[in-house]
Order: structure tokens, then C-alpha cells, then sequence
């Protein structure tokens, strides 16, 4: 196990490379066609050569390579690398640190993936497994109906509607009800407030969380059927368990491992949703910033981001990975 | 989490009642810095203008400036020697006196082209500009820094006494003062001037306590502030928002923003409010939106018949009320009428709407070529491409003219380089209230150069007159009359000014919007609760 480990934490690096010099390359050329970022500076001004050049060193955009297209300007990239080997994420165009930018950044993202993520798991596995349960069933039969309606449902449709047509009417229904000085008006914010992270972003998680968790429930429920006609289960009820016993055990746990795998996948893929769902709501996090940063031509913050993202991921595969040991006895790695 | 549910009540920290009393408001996401001489946005230009205090303040109602840390400022016979006197006994926040130095040092530091400041390009009119600033090679790379730190046109006579040489007249210098980028500055905000960036050291009336970068923003009250224009309330909360000005308008409608302007699909519903409706100010503002054409290629647009043709094709009141809830004025005129001084409205003889004028003049440009496509560029910004294709359409019913929009992510750099091919989008905010300044834009110095490719020596000798005018009065009307050198000569096409709008919540009164900017002068709000 611990080998195997190390292995994948070597692959991981070698992937991380990859990752930013790739995305150096499309930011570089994305600079030398689009011309400097320097310009912008500048707005609706006539600025002198002098102007615009000092401009440029101030922000790091004066290395000649970025004037010539094609040119893959190693130089910086190696500097950058150098920088990161000593803990130093470097500036962002207006010379802002980004390891504080991300430090601020950061929190409220995980915040709102971990509300999502207790959202998926807590409707996936109980709206899943009640389907699979009761098979066939009206309860079966509505579960998988909500679960259609909800991936017809785009989730920025959901926010804006929520945003506003019922925040605000909640938010002062709930100020009537419970007083101003209490939690439920801040649970219904119509956007977030830094001072109160928590209160003002989870319902918001919640609905990201809900907008993802169509194709949860389908999963847990397909890979539990599978599980309910399985030979294991058959002895398990034939040795005269208690029912309860044979859903947790024999059922859940064994179907676990393309839901742990999903939540992976997921947790990548909710970057999307973290960006549509910062932005509506006007939470400062991750998404956000790299996507301001990819429209201003920010190399220096998408790269640091990318990668952040990059090493997120590749840990968050492992983990995965480790987790199938647990749930699954067959799977073991040497 | 699990506290946020169960636990305590959200505010135990703070104090109920009797607690300070706080303006909430709001600005945009991506403000960067709070130094005086980087300061170029809407935002922080609205805010360091509680923070500090400049040598003199514009009139709410004319713009006309008016002497504030300003004992007096005199100019000395042709305009060029300015002296001005400080008033005595003014500090900053820290405890540092607001004197001729504290003037001096701000403006070498923001002069000095090494540093690469916003404001940088204000003190080209000083004496000594020049020599400040890096040289560089064909390529535009820095070959030699700037040869010295300090402007030669700056001379601290004594404690109190500045003495301003320009390198030429300009009769409109006092009017330039009040603006962010000539704020004081302290010794301790230049020793570390990223910090100061952050957290300013201000000589007005609020000082930053607090700024949580891109999320929040609060100024308290300073205590010991000396001069009288200060308002009752006692700190200034700023929310950052990342989606622009009307991201806020729900947080308005639940109490937690006392200023706001709703979404498009929204304001139909609140201007149809009868109880917001008492709570709403307006104002045109001061930004005009104009189009331009590409003079340094080869093209109909060369041709001033054609122009006009254009300008009379573009149904501006149309499209205006029918786009944007009508947030906008139409623009007959180069100089903001009534916003600046000398500014009027009609100086433009062939801004109206004139459908039969329009044809006759493309016919006398000699029409526009078979089979071409009228290019029409302009920046990302989707508002902007709604005007703009509006506007497109309105010319292809006039006047038969196919067009293309070319949106181009890179504007400011494609229009700088020259790099368009037609007509294209432009957009000028002023610094301060002066015709001046909505017309030296134009003088590029020689034919061909600058953004449109004009040049008119008549036009530039005029600015020049007016430059060296007696009093500012007399270089208003010589102003006026370089405006109708360009009226006559018509570059550029005038299509819209802005319009400044805000509704605000119950507790606040004496809401008014600066005549200038269109922000909500904070200074004057009376919170009432």
C-alpha cells in the first residue's frame, strides 16, 4: 500500500508539470496574439511608449518573448517553477500576492463544495436507496420523476430564481418570524456575507448540491439493484440476518464503490457549478477568481489556481482510491 | 456549521442599538488599490474622496471648484507659475502635517514614470515631466530609467507655499487640483506605499479600518477631522460585487444595502413602485459614448459628407428608450451640457435623426462601395454590442450600408495600434470638470497620429489660446470655440451620455449624485433612523 502510494504521488507530479506548462503555453500565446495586458491599464487614454512600458515591467510583462508569437518564453517558466519550489505563488497582474488572494478565496469554496458534497451524499444515498428498496414501488416511481426534473433544471435557472424571486420574500418573512437578531434571516441572504460564511452559504450549497444530485440518486439506486440480486446477499438473507442488517452491510457497503468513485469525478467537475454559483451569489471564491483571471489574460494567477486545482484533484483520486480498499476486501493494491 | 445552526445569535459581538451608525453601499470587484496618484476607477475615486481631502472641491451643483485645503491659488501672469497657499494647521490621519511638502512628495512620486502610476500622465503639464520619465528603445522595451525622482516645476517656497511652474500656460490648472491624483500624501504612507495602498493615510474625513480585498470594505469616522464638510453618520460599510453594479439590488430589497440600482428586467417594476419611487435620484452624467473612425486607413469615412451621412442615420432617441430602460441621454454635443463649465447642448449640427439628410449626404460622399461591409468595432461588453448593433441596424435601414460587428476582447490595444478598419466604438469619462477636457483628447500633435488619425492645426492653436487665457472664464469660451472647430470638422460622431440613477433605503435623505462622476455624494447623506 505505502509503495503504492508513492507511486501515484510521483505520477502526481509528473502530472502537475504537465498541467502548468501546458497552461503556460495557452497563456503565453494567448498574450502575444491578444497584445499586452499593459494597454488595458490605461483605458481610454493615449499612453506614451515610456508609459506603457513601465507599465509592463511593473507587472511583470516585460520579458521580449511575450512580443514575439510562437515564442515559447521558457525563461519565465522557469522562473515561476523556481518561485513555486520555494512556497512563493507570486503576484497577479496588479501585484497582488495570490497566496492571498487564494487564502481568501479558498475557505469559501470549500465551504460551499462541502455543503454540496453532504447534499449529494445525504439525498443520493436516501433517495437512491429507499428507490432500490421499494423497487417498483410509488416511491420508486416518484424518486426517479424528481430526478429527471431536476437535471432538467439548469442549476443558474434555480439560483437566479431562488436569488431573486424567493430569498427576498423568505429572508423578510423569517426577520418577521424569528427577529432580526436571529440565524434564519441570515440562512436566506440573497447573497454572501464574508462576516457570516457559514449562515449565508448554505443554502446555496444546497441547491448547487441539489441541481447535482439527479444522477447520484440514479447511480446509488442502479448499483444497489445490482447489489439486492447478488449471490452474497442471498446467503446473507438465507443465514437468516435481520433485514436491516443485510441493506447496511451486504447492499450499501458493496455498492459503495461507484459512488465513492462518482464523488470524485463530481467534486472535479463542480468547479463549473462553484463559478455559476459564486458569481450569482457573490461569493468570493476559487471559481470566480480563475475566471476573472482567464478573461484578463492573468497568467501568473491562472497558472498558481490551475495548479492548486491540479494537486486538489490528483490527492482527492487517491484518496478515492484508497477509500475502494476499504469499502471493496477484493480490491488491494501491491 | 454545526455552531452556525444551533449556536448563538449571529450579532453578539456587536452592540444592539446605540451602536455606530453605517452607511452601506457598494463597489465592484476588482478595485486593486487606494493610493491616491493609482486611483482611476469609479470606485476608488469615489471612495478616497472621503478619505482625503484635496486642494479644492467642485460645487455640487455647477462643478465649479472651490478652495478647500486651498488657502488661495494664484496664477502668475501667462498662466505658467501657479502659487498656492495651504491652509494652516491641517494633519493626516497619523498626526503628520498637511503642508507644501506633503503635496510635493505626492506628486514626484506619481510624476516619476518609473513608478507606473495611474495618474501618472496629469503632470505632463508640469515643468521638468519629462526628464521623470524611462526612455526606451524602438521595440518599447525600458532602456534607461527616469534621470531623476523630483519635478524641477515644483518648489516648496515655505512650510505652507507651493510654487507649480507648468511647461506651458494653462488657465484650467486650479480646476485639475481637486482630482484623486493630486491628493497629499504622507512621509509614512511613501516610506511603504504598498501598505498605504491597502490602508490609506488619509487627511478627509473617514479613515479604512478595514479592507477584506474583493469582499468587503469599512471607513469609521475620524475623530479629529479639522474642516466642516463631514456628514452625521459614523463609518461607511463597502460590499465588494463581482457582477457589476446591479448585483446588489436584491441585498437593497432586504435592508442590507442602503444604495442600489436594480437589473434591467427589474426596473420597470421599481419605477413602478409608488414607495420606492419617493426614495429615487437621477441624473445625465458625464461620460459621453462616441464613435470614431479609422482616418489612417483608406475609406469613405475619410470623406466628411459621409460622416455626417452616418451621424444622421443613428435614430439615437430610439434606441436609446428602447435599450438599457432608457439609462441614457442622447448626445448632441463633444462637452457634457450643463455638467462642466462651457459645456452646452446642440453644438452638433448633424446629430438628429434625419433619414432623407442622411441619404443625400452618402450621396454626395459618392455612396459606399458594392459588396463591402461597414466594420463596426468595439470591446466585449454585451450592453455595449446591443447599442452598437442597434445602431448598426439603424444605419443599414438608413442609408443601405451592410455592416459587421467586430467585438474585439482587446480593444484599447487594437485602437491604440491603430488596428481598425471602419468605424469604431469609444467612450470618455473625464478626470475634471473643464470643457478642457473633453476636447485636448483630440490634439494629436500631427496628421495621422493619435486614435482617429485627425489632426487640425486650427484646432490646436485654439487650444493653445485658451491654454494661455487671462482668467479661467475668458479660457471657457475660447474652449467652446475650439469645440466648434471640431463641430465643423466632425471626426468623431457624439451618440449618448451616461445617466446616473440610484434608489436608496428608507433611513437615508438628502441623497444627491455628483453632477460629475453620477456617485452618490457620501459626504452629504443624512442617515435618519
Amino acid at each position: 500500500m505505502g509503495r503504492y502510494v508513492l507511486r501515484r504521488l510521483l505520477q502526481a507530479l509528473g502530472t502537475l508539470l504537465l498541467v502548468m506548462f501546458v497552461l503556460h503555453l495557452l497563456t503565453t500565446v494567448a498574450i502575444q496574439l491578444n497584445g499586452s495586458p499593459a494597454q488595458a491599464f490605461f483605458g481610454d487614454r493615449v499612453a506614451s511608449p515610456a508609459q506603457i512600458a513601465s507599465v509592463e515591467q511593473r507587472f511583470n510583462l516585460d520579458d521580449p518573448c511575450f512580443d514575439q508569437p510562437g515564442n515559447p518564453c521558457l525563461g519565465p517558466f522557469v522562473e515561476r517553477l523556481g518561485q513555486y519550489a520555494q512556497g512563493d505563488l507570486g503576484t497577479n497582474l496588479r501585484g497582488r500576492e495570490i497566496s492571498g488572494i487564494v487564502a481568501a478565496a479558498a475557505p469559501n469554496t470549500m465551504r460551499l463544495f462541502s455543503v454540496v458534497l453532504v447534499t449529494w451524499l445525504a439525498l443520493g444515498m436516501l433517495l437512491g436507496s429507499a428507490a432500490a428498496r421499494w423497487r417498483g414501488s410509488f416511491g420508486d416511481h416518484g424518486i426517479r420523476l424528481s430526478s429527471v426534473l431536476i437535471d432538467a433544471f439548469p442549476v443558474f435557472v434555480l439560483l437566479v430564481v431562488y436569488r431573486y424571486v424567493v430569498a427576498v420574500p423568505l429572508n423578510r418573512w423569517s426577520e418577521q418570524t424569528f427577529g432580526e437578531n436571529s440565524w434564519p434571516p441570515y440562512w436566506f441572504k440573497p447573497s454572501f456575507d464574508s462576516s457570516h460564511p457559514w449562515a449565508t452559504i448554505i443554502v446555496p450549497g444546497i441547491l448547487l448540491g441539489l441541481a447535482g444530485s439527479a444522477a447520484f440518486i440514479r447511480l446509488v439506486r442502479a448499483s444497489q439493484l445490482e447489489s439486492y440480486q447478488g449471490d452474497h446477499v442471498r446467503t446473507a438473507r438465507s443465514k437468516g440476518l435481520a433485514e436491516r442488517r443485510v441493506v447496511l452491510h451486504h447492499v450499501v457497503r458493496n455498492s459503495s464503490v461507484p459512488v465513492v468513485t462518482a464523488v470524485g469525478l463530481a467534486f472535479v467537475e463542480g468547479l463549473g457549478g462553484a463559478v455559476i454559483t459564486e458569481g450569482i451569489m457573490n461569493i468570493y471564491g476559487i471559481g470566480g477568481v480563475l475566471w476573472q483571471a482567464v478573461r484578463d489574460d492573468d497568467v501568473g494567477l491562472v497558472i498558481a489556481v490551475v495548479t492548486l486545482l491540479a494537486a486538489v484533484t490528483v490527492v482527492v483520486m487517491i484518496v478515492v482510491d484508497i477509500a475502494y480498499a476499504l469499502l471493496d476486501p477484493r480490491i488491494r493494491y501491491e | 456549521m454545526a455552531l452556525t445552526v444551533a449556536g448563538c445569535s449571529p450579532n453578539d459581538t456587536e452592540p444592539q442599538g446605540g451602536g455606530p451608525v453605517t452607511l452601506e453601499t457598494w463597489i465592484s470587484q476588482d478595485m486593486e488599490t487606494l493610493f491616491p496618484g493609482d486611483a482611476g476607477s469609479y470606485d476608488n475615486i469615489s471612495i478616497l474622496d472621503v478619505v482625503y481631502d484635496g486642494l479644492v472641491r467642485y460645487d455640487p451643483e455647477t462643478t465649479e471648484p472651490y478652495n478647500y485645503v486651498a488657502e488661495s491659488i494664484e496664477a502668475g501672469d501667462d498662466n505658467t507659475v501657479w502659487t498656492i497657499k495651504i491652509k494652516p494647521d491641517l494633519t493626516f490621519q497619523n498626526g503628520e502635517p498637511v503642508d507644501a511638502e506633503a503635496f510635493a512628495r505626492s506628486w514626484n512620486y506619481t510624476a516619476d514614470g518609473d513608478n507606473a502610476l495611474y495618474s501618472n500622465y496629469f503632470f505632463g503639464i508640469v515643468e521638468g515631466y519629462d526628464e521623470m520619465q524611462p526612455e526606451t528603445d524602438d521595440e518599447g522595451n525600458i532602456t534607461t530609467p527616469g534621470a531623476v525622482d523630483e519635478l524641477s516645476g515644483l518648489r516648496v517656497i515655505d512650510d505652507l507655499t507651493l510654487e507649480v511652474t507648468l511647461s506651458s500656460p494653462f488657465a484650467g490648472f486650479a480646476t485639475m487640483l481637486g482630482y484623486t491624483g493630486f491628493f497629499p500624501i504622507a512621509q509614512e504612507c511613501l516610506d511603504d506605499v504598498e501598505a498605504c495602498a491597502k490602508q490609506p493615510i488619509g487627511n478627509g474625513p473617514f479613515q479604512v479600518t478595514d479592507w477584506q480585498q474583493s469582499q468587503e470594505l469599512t471607513a469609521e469616522k475620524w475623530a479629529d477631522y479639522p474642516l466642516d464638510e463631514t456628514p452625521d453618520y459614523d463609518a461607511i460599510h463597502w460590499t465588494e460585487y463581482a457582477a457589476g453594479e446591479t448585483a446588489g439590488w436584491a441585498d437593497f430589497q432586504t435592508g442590507d444595502l442602503d444604495l442600489s440600482f436594480p437589473p434591467t428586467a427589474e426596473v420597470e417594476a421599481a419605477a413602478n413602485d409608488p414607495e420606492l419611487a419617493e426614495r429615487y435620484v437621477e441624473r445625465p452624467g458625464s461620460a459621453l459614448t462616441f464613435i470614431g473612425f479609422s482616418g489612417y486607413t483608406e475609406g469613405p469615412w475619410n470623406d466628411i459628407e459621409f460622416r455626417k451621412a452616418i451621424s444622421m442615420a443613428i435614430d439615437r432617441e430610439g434606441i436609446i428608450s428602447s435599450l438599457g430602460s432608457g439609462q441614457a441621454t442622447p448626445a448632441d454635443s463633444w462637452v457634457v451640457p450643463g455638467g462642466v463649465p462651457g459645456g452646452e447642448a446642440g453644438t452638433c449640427e448633424w446629430c438628429t435623426y434625419d433619414p432623407e439628410a442622411a441619404q443625400a449626404a452618402l450621396e454626395e460622399a459618392g455612396g459606399w462601395p458594392k459588396g463591402e461591409k461597414l466594420q463596426i468595432s468595439l470591446g466585449d461588453d454585451e450592453a455595449e454590442v446591443e447599442y452598437f448593433t442597434a445602431i448598426g441596424n439603424s444605419i443599414e435601414e438608413v442609408l443601405g450600408i451592410p455592416y459587421e460587428l467586430n467585438v474585439d476582447p482587446d480593444y484599447f490595444a487594437s485602437r491604440s495600434a491603430q488596428g481598425y478598419d471602419g468605424m469604431f466604438r469609444n467612450n470618455w469619462f473625464p478626470d475634471y470638470p473643464l470643457n478642457e477636457n473633453y476636447l485636448s483628447f483630440y490634439a494629436s500633435g500631427e496628421p495621422g497620429a493619435g486614435h482617429w488619425g485627425w489632426y487640425s492645426k486650427e484646432f490646436e492653436d485654439k487650444l493653445d489660446e485658451a491654454a494661455g487665457a487671462r482668467t479661467l472664464d475668458e479660457a471657457v469660451v475660447l474652449y467652446q470655440e475650439a469645440e466648434a472647430i471640431l463641430a465643423e470638422e466632425f471626426p468623431t460622431i457624439p451618440f449618448r451620455w451616461s445617466f446616473s440613477a440610484t434608489y436608496y433605503s428608507e433611513r437615508l435623505d438628502n441623497v444627491t449624485l455628483n453632477p460629475f462622476s453620477g456617485a452618490p455624494i457620501l459626504r452629504e447623506i443624512e442617515i435618519t433612523e
